[in-house]
This record gives C-alpha cells, structure tokens and sequence, in this order.
C-alpha cells in the first residue's frame, strides 16, 4: 500500500528501558520519557479519582496544566505529564485506597 | 536574591524565543523563562532525552535551528522554571520564579510576554474518561516522547490540528480508527485564497488528507463526537452528524477505539496578561479573550509587550514575526530610543496573520456545539461539577463568572478554571440571551501554577518576622 | 410610574444586605445597589474566621450576637464550630497573648489559656515548638465564598430587588434621592451606604468626608490534603489565621498587605507578603510543608482612625445612613447590619450604634 506519510516507528531510538514502581507494581519505561507516557503504555491510564465524585482520571491536556495526571512522589504532588522516568522512581497514585506517603 | 535584566521574556516558543533573540542582539541583557525543558514552544517543542535519534519533521528542525541561535546567543534561559507572579515596581518588572523547587525572583525595566495558547476542548459527555486527551496535549506527547495515544485512537476537532494529529499518529506506527470534524470541506475551501500564501503548508496539509484517504481512515466530515464509551478506560466513541451550527442532530455512529484526541481550537493563555494589569476583550476570530496588542507588541502598560498567541491566535509563522518585531519594540524601550519602523516585516507578519487567522477562523467552535453537553456532563473537572449544577446556580442568580466561581468553586480547583471558565460564559451567555463577550473570565490570581508551599517557605527564620504594631484591643 | 424605595442600599456585601433584610422585614421596600456581584467585595473575599480571640474588647458582645446569626446560617454558609487555638511560640509572645486573651475573656468571650499538652492532644500536626496557648471553644468559621449565593437567595426569598454590575454615578437630593446609575436612575426616600472600602466614594457623592482608609488583606489556599487540623488556628502576633475546610483545603490568613486602591480594581498580591505568611504557615504546621498553594487573594477591608464601626446617620443628614468599618465585619456583620435596620425602621437598637459624626481622635466608648 502507498503511504504518503512513513513510517517512522522503527527509525526512533529509545534510551535504555528501566523499571520504576507505582503504586507496588513494576512498570517498565524508557528512560528520560515522562511518566505519564510510560504508564499509558503500560495500560495505566486510570491515575487517580476525582475528589468530589470518585471520576476516574488520567491525563488530559500533557503539558501541565489540567493537574488531571497529578501523581505523588515522597508523599508530594508532581504531574507525572512533566516527571521523567528514571531507574529508582516510586510513584504513587492518588486512586483511592492508593497508599500515599 | 534577585537577579537585574533589561528584559524578562515569558514564554519560549517562537514569539518569546525570537523575541528574546532580537533584543539580545541590540545588545539587553535578556532573560528567557520557560517551563519546559528546553526553548521551543508548543510548536516545536524538544524531545525528551527519551529519544537519541529519529527522524527529523519540519517543526523538530525549526524547534533545533531556533535552540541552536538560543544557545549562541546571550539570552540567559531559565528553562524548567515556571513562573507563578508578576508586579509592576518602581524599577519595571519583578517576576517571581519557581525553579527547582525555590523561588527566584527577577526584575527588568521590560516584561515579554508570551505565554501561548492554551486548548479549548468542549465538553462532552464521557471527556473525562483516562484516555481521552487534548488535541494538542497529542502533539506534545508526539513531540517529546515520539509515544503513541494509544493503539487504536479516533482524532476528533477542528481546523488543521486535527489532520496534524492524525497523520503523526500513523507516522509513529499508531492506527487512527477514524478523524471526525465539525468543519465541512466547504469551509475549507472557502479558506484556500488565504491557504494559498502559505503553499507549503498547504501541500502538507493536502498530503496529510491523502494520505488518510489511502489507507482508508474515514474522514467524518461536519461531525462531532458525542459521547465516550468506557468507565476507567476508552472503549469506544459515538459520533453525531452536525447542523451548520454544530449541534448534532444525525443518527448516532459507534466507532470502537481506546484512545481519543480531542480539541476545538486555541485560546490566549492570557493570565499572566491579567496578573500584569491587561485588560482582556473578547476577540472570536482571535480565538477569544485576549489583551489589547498592536502589531509592534506594545501594550496600554508602560514596559510591558506582548507576543505570539497569547496576544491572539495568529499562529506560529505570525508568533516568530511578532517576536521579532517585539523584541526591537523592548530594546527600544529600554535605550530610550524610538523603535525604528521595520516594514518589511510588519508587511510579512500581516501576511503570516491572515493566513493564521483563517486557520483560527476554521477553528473556533459554533455555538450549536455546547448541545453535545448533556445534564450531568462534568464541566469543571477539579471539582466534578455538572452542567446542571452551573445551570442552576446561574438560574439562581448568579449572572457572572465570578459569582459561580465563589458559590460552586468552578474554578477554584487546581487547574485555576483553565478548562471549564469557556465553558462556564457561554452558559451564563445562553441564560442571560447575551453574547460571550459579555461575560468576561473572572479576576485571574497568583500563582499562575500551583506552587509548593516549601517553595514559598524557603529558607524562613522564624526570628526575622516583621511583628506588626498589634490590633487595638 | 417612578418607583420611589423606601431606602436604597449601596453596597451588596454583608452589611448591606443583612441591613435590607431586616428593614424587609419591618415592612420597607428596599433595593440593593451593588457595583460588582452580591458578596463578592471582602465579604466575598475574607478569610472566614469566627474567632472571638481576635475580636476587639468593646465589641465583644456584637461579636458573640454574630456568631450566633452565622451557626443559625449554618450549613448554607459553611458554618462550623470548630473550637480554636491561638497560637505564642516565644516568650514575648505568650505575654502578648495573656494580657490580651485576659481582656477579651473578661469581656464576655468563653476564652481559656491551656496547656501546650492539652493543644498537642486535640492538635497532634501543630509544630511542638507552641509556648503557650490559648482556646476558644465558641471559635469556627464559615466560607466566605458562599456569601454572595447566600445573600442573593436570601434576597430573592424575601423579594427584595436588588440590581448588579449597578454603579452609582451621581446621588441627587429633591423630594426624595435621585440615584444615577449606570443601570438607570433609583428614586428613594433613604440612603444606605454599606459599600465597604467604597464607602468615602459613595459619602463624597453627598460632599460628605468620610476619613476612610483600607488594609488589602491576603489570603492563601491550597489543594486538598489529608487531615492536618480540626480548629481554627490564630497566632498571638495576629500574622496567622489557619483552618483546614471540610473539603481538606487550608486556608491561609493573617492580614498580611498587598496593595492597590479600591477605586482601582480589585487589588494586588505581593510576593513579599504571601512568602513569609505562608512560611509562618508552614512553621506553625510542618505537614503543610508537602501542600501546594493554588491561589492567594486580597480584599479591601476599610476603617477610620479609631478602628470602631460607622454605623448611624450621616453627619448632616436624617434620612442617609451610612454602615461599614468593622474591624472582625464578617464575624459581626450580620448582627451589626440587623441593629442598623432596626435604628433605621425607629425602633431602638438591642445594643448601641455608633455614630459616624464623632470625633475619630477620642476613645469614645
Ligand atoms: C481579606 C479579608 C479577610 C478578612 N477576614 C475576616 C475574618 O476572618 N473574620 C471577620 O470577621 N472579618 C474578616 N474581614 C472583614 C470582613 O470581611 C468585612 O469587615 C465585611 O465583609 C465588610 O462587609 P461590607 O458589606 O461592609 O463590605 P463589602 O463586602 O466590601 O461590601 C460592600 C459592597 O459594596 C459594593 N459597592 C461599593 N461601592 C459601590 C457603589 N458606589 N455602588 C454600588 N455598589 C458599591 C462593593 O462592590 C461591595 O460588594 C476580612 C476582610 C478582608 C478584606
Ligand atoms: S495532563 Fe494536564 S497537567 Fe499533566
């Protein structure tokens, strides 16, 4: 088939894969990439619950203004859209019953 | 500790970048503050270090050739730092900055803004479902993690964006289940004599179509999506054919999909303009409220200017012209000389707006498109209020943005109203039988971002607390 | 036909329109005149707190009337009685707070000096640096933000007409007063002015000097968080105010100034204020350390020279009030907005006025 636009996928080279932890499970992603990429990837796109509703959230507009993607790290906020994954990385959710710090 | 410019730019796309550039090369001392990573914008935004090499695309190129000049140059760059204030003082400018995790404050004779846009994504019922994201929270995702939305994902909005996503979807291996528009290829049409200014552009946009065309991705034309299948994930969307109001009034179409992008044009991230004293009107063909700029980036305040985007949605060509012209305005100001007239490029940025702003008018969404909303669609999403929860309060008495805000907290969540205030007008508007432009966004407050208390703490010592003169008893 | 109201309020905040309620009540027809939205001026804006700790001694027995007007508001104004502490962490300090909690408990306020164990017991996340303490159980607060939904349907309840976005352009004094606003012209037989920071603009409309000033108090709030504190918490300097809102935000106070004018808008917030109240924050409750702010704010909260209230005729005038300048208003708004539409209705107030017209430089109670 004719593709007007290529295919790119396979040309893109990644830094090395590491596995960091959320919520107690292993998650594997690329160095360098943002949280919020790594866990999509790994089907964890549910990131927390909405206060007021319990809603299911994940992240929305990627750039650090919705706070929608908004994970704890240290018992910290942090947009994991704007966190890098790094080797020794422990994210927690704020899912309800998620053990926060 | 405060660290002396002439000129603080905020914002490095390609207005603020190349505003920044111009001024340093009539020799201010320029300080750039962003929030990413690197200098580059929306636009052209950097790759994370996730990537070591792919493929170049021409906004990867214009994005390195413009860090390439940043960095050569002797624009000081505070990248990864946000900024969360801003006063006028007696010197200029004094702009607070949070950079890892302490606040830094700078002070300039001058103050470029150029803080961008920001997406407009209309509510609809199920958006809030993990999955669905903005339209150009895609291409950022596209743009520094080269990663994929999903594996299946429909590609839902309006004017160019859409197309744009679509075809980096397929470029970076993903599959689009389909693209749905509220536009009709009539209206494109009608937009060629402006498109024909920009024939690159055009050639790419009309590769993108084609391209979806043959590998048979449906294109639905004068649609919208209606609602989003799926609890805590994506598991389908149902589309609806549009009036020429954009209401939907067609059968409802099911596409299956775990993923969906959805926008509806940009608007001014114009509260850094507020917090600066700007007064905001309201501009449909510029993409809504916007501070008053002219085409040199001066605004009503003395030493403050403006660029790109956040003074209205033009585009990138326009922003990078803008910039330019903006930062001779700034350095004029700050030697105290007249800025000198330069009509060669006033001519290109007037050029490089109309095409722009053809694209902002393909943009901007109908009024018909706020009936996609039903009764318990959520609007604001930090506090999960629904469309009948504003109505009624509107219905209650509440004729402003800021009485919702202060009687149902919309806005007062962590986003600071970012997503729901559009929204939150239009239904005041369509209450009151009044126009948009008439109910303007509430006070904008600091922090621009959410900012740690650590931060604004500091290194404080409890013994140098200023004790005021106690209260009369 | 001309409509003439009994009296038109100027000034939808809290005085304004407890004052029209009561007269509603008492068989007037008044309007409320508001330049912005109902509540939205520091009624609107202020940090909520109930505390009789902070109240000035003489208005003590306003101050605990208004408490009880706000827990029979209750839940619709986010009431809550919550008991609160008032904070010493130097030895200075505790002396500032025994001497003046003496005061204010001998005028009538329920207030008790406790043990910083008995404090680290109710109040386990306070910094254990506290020296001494104070305890009010009559303390709490409400949700300032509510006021302008509470009023207005208090006000559309009692069908009392009120006009927003009105300002007032020019007061005219014929028969009865001519109000030219920008929504049209009001003819009424009484004025009320009630417009808070606004209220030597409005009086200069008469060629009355009102010597009116304004404080731009501050105010801070942050994300939701876990439990960190259940009272109101003050500080004996008066540079702190905390609470923790049910929703789990904490709000942050202290009266720390920003700036700008009321005839220009809204005001401004400093840096230089917001860092060292939130960093006073954070002393006095290290969890607070792991929070975000999301929003800092001012209001304009106005007085005179002599910091007691302006409630009674206009100097000159038998039938143009003036209501405002009440230091702790929010707290005493209510009560004080209730006895100024009696005084207007001629009936005699439950506890006395105080009159506009006297002179500012002598204690006068
Ligand atoms: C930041 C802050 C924190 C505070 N914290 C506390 C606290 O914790 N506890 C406490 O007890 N008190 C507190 N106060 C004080 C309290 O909020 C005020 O004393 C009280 O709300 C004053 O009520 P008001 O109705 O007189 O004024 P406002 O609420 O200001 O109402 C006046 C209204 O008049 C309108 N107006 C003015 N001019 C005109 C005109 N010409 N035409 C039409 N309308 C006009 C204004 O827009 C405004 O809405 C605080 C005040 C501030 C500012
Ligand atoms: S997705 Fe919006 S802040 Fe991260």
């Amino acid at each position: 088939m004719i593709r007007l636009v290529p295919n790119h996928a396979a040309r893109v080279q990644r830094a090395r894969s590491v596995t960091f932890t959320f919520d107690d499970e292993a998650i594997s992603g690329f160095v360098g990439e943002t949280v919020a990429t790594a866990l999509q990837r790994g089907g964890h796109r549910l990131l927390r619950h909405a206060p007021e509703d319990g809603g299911a959230r994940g992240a929305f507009c990627c750039m650090g203004l919705c706070q929608e993607c908004l994970v704890q790290v240290g018992g910290r906020p942090v947009e994991s859209c704007r966190l890098l994954v790094s080797a020794d990385l422990t994210v927690t959710s704020l899912k309800r019953g998620a053990q926060s710090q | 500790m405060s660290q002396i410019f002439d000129i603080v730019v905020i914002g490095a796309g390609p207005a603020g970048a190349n505003a920044a550039l111009t001024a340093a090369w009539a020799g201010c001392r320029v300080a750039m503050v962003d929030e990413q990573r690197k200098p580059g914008g929306q636009v052209w935004r950097a790759k994370n270090p996730v990537v070591l090499e792919a493929p170049t695309t021409p906004e990867s190129r214009s994005g390195d050739a413009l860090r390439q000049e940043v960095a050569c140059s002797t624009v000081l760059t505070f990248a990864q730092s946000r900024v969360w204030q801003i006063e006028s003082a007696a010197s200029g400018w004094e702009i607070y900055v949070l950079k890892e995790g302490k606040v830094v404050t700078l002070v300039a004779k001058a103050l470029i803004l150029a803080t961008g846009a920001r997406e407009y994504v209309q509510p609809v019922p199920g958006w809030t479902t993990p999955g669905v994201i903005g339209l150009a929270g895609a291409t950022a995702m596209f743009k520094q993690d080269l990663a994929l939305p999903g594996q299946r994902t429909v590609v839902s909005g309006t004017g160019p964006l859409v197309f744009f996503v679509a075809s980096e979807i397929r470029r970076l291996g993903g599959e689009v289940a389909a693209v749905v528009t509220p536009n009709s290829k009539r209206e494109w049409l009608r937009a060629f004599p402006a498109m024909v200014r920009r024939p690159d552009l055009l050639v790419r946009g009309a590769l993108w179509v084609a391209d979806l065309y043959l590998a048979g991705v449906p294109i639905y034309w004068r649609h919208a999506v209606a609602e989003i299948d799926g609890e805590t994930d994506v598991s389908g969307v149902t589309i609806r054919r549009l009036t020429r109001d954009w209401a939907p009034d067609g059968e409802p179409e099911f596409l299956g999909a775990d993923s969906l992008c959805l926008g509806n044009g940009l608007t001014p991230a114009a509260e850094a303009a507020q917090l600066a004293g700007l007064e905001l009107r309201y501009r449909a063909d510029l993409g809504g409220w916007c501070p008053e700029v002219d085409a040199s980036g001066e605004t009503e305040r003395e030493g403050l200017f403006l660029c790109g985007d956040g003074a209205g949605i033009r585009g990138a060509a326009a922003a990078e012209i803008h910039g330019k012209l903006t930062g001779e305005t700034a350095s004029a100001y700050v030697r105290g000389v007249a800025p000198g007239e330069n009509h060669l490029l006033q001519q290109a940025y007037q050029r490089a707006a109309r095409f722009g702003m053809a694209m902002t008018a393909l943009s901007v969404p109908r009024k018909g498109l706020q009936t996609l909303m039903c009764a318990d669609t959520v609007v604001c999403r930090c506090e999960s209020l629904t469309r009948s929860d504003i109505v009624a309060e509107i219905n209650a008495g509440a004729q402003s943005t800021l009485s919702v805000k202060s009687g149902l907290r919309a806005g007062m969540g962590p986003c600071g109203g970012k997503f729901c205030q559009g929204t939150i007008s239009q239904l005041i508007a369509q209450a009151k039988g009044g126009e948009v432009s008439d109910v303007p966004p509430p006070t904008a407050r600091p922090p621009l971002r959410p900012i740690p208390v650590a931060a604004l703490a500091g290194d404080f010592e409890y013994d140098d607390l200023p004790i005021p003169k106690p209260a009369p008893l | 036909m001309t409509i003439v109201y009994d009296i038109a309020v100027v000034g939808g905040g809290i005085m304004g329109c407890a004052a029209a309620l009561e007269m509603a009540a008492g068989g007037m027809r008044p309007i409320v005149l508001e330049q912005s939205d109902i509540g939205q001026g520091a009624s609107g804006v202020n940090a909520g707190t109930l505390s009789l700790q902070i109240k000035r001694v003489k208005l003590m027995p306003y101050a605990l009337k208004g408490h009880h007007a706000w827990a029979r508001m209750g839940a619709a104004v986010g009431f809550k009685k919550t008991g609160g502490f008032t904070l010493a962490f130097t030895e200075r300090e505790a002396e500032l707070l025994t001497e003046r909690q003496t005061l204010k408990a001998k005028a009538g306020a329920p207030i008790e000096f406790v043990s910083t164990k008995r404090l680290r017991n109710v109040e386990p996340n306070l910094a254990q640096k506290v020296v001494a303490a104070s305890y009010c159980a009559e303390d709490g607060y409400a949700n300032s933000s509510l006021t302008g939904q509470y009023f207005r349907g208090r006000l559309c309840d009692e069908a009392i007409e009120y006009q927003e976005r009105c300002q007032i352009l020019a007061i005219d004094r014929g028969a009865s007063y001519q109000l030219t606003t920008s929504r049209g012209v009001i003819y009424a037989k009484r004025l009320l002015l009630a417009a808070g920071a606004w209220i030597k603009t409005a009086a200069a409309l008469l060629d009355v000097h009102l010597p009116v000033d304004a404080r731009i108090n501050t105010v801070s709030v942050t994300e939701r968080m876990p439990a960190l504190i259940s009272s109101v918490i003050g500080h004996a300097t008066g540079l702190l105010t905390m609470k923790q809102k049910a929703n789990g935000t904490v709000l942050v106070g202290g009266g720390w100034q920003g700036r700008g004018r009321p005839q220009e808008g809204r005001g401004q917030v400093m840096a230089s204020s917001v860092m060292p109240n939130i960093a006073l924050a954070q002393f006095a409750m290290p969890g607070l350390s792991k929070a975000r702010i999301l929003r800092s704010w001012t209001g304009f909260e106005a007085n005179v020279p002599d910091f007691y209230p302006l409630a009674g005729a206009l100097p000159g005038f038998d039938d143009a009030f003036v209501l405002g300048c009440v230091r702790g208003g929010y707290t005493i708004g209510p009560y004080i907005g209730q006895l100024m539409g009696d005084f207007i209705l001629g009936r005699e107030p439950e506890l006395p006025l105080f009159d506009p017209g006297r002179d500012f430089d002598e204690d006068m109670l």
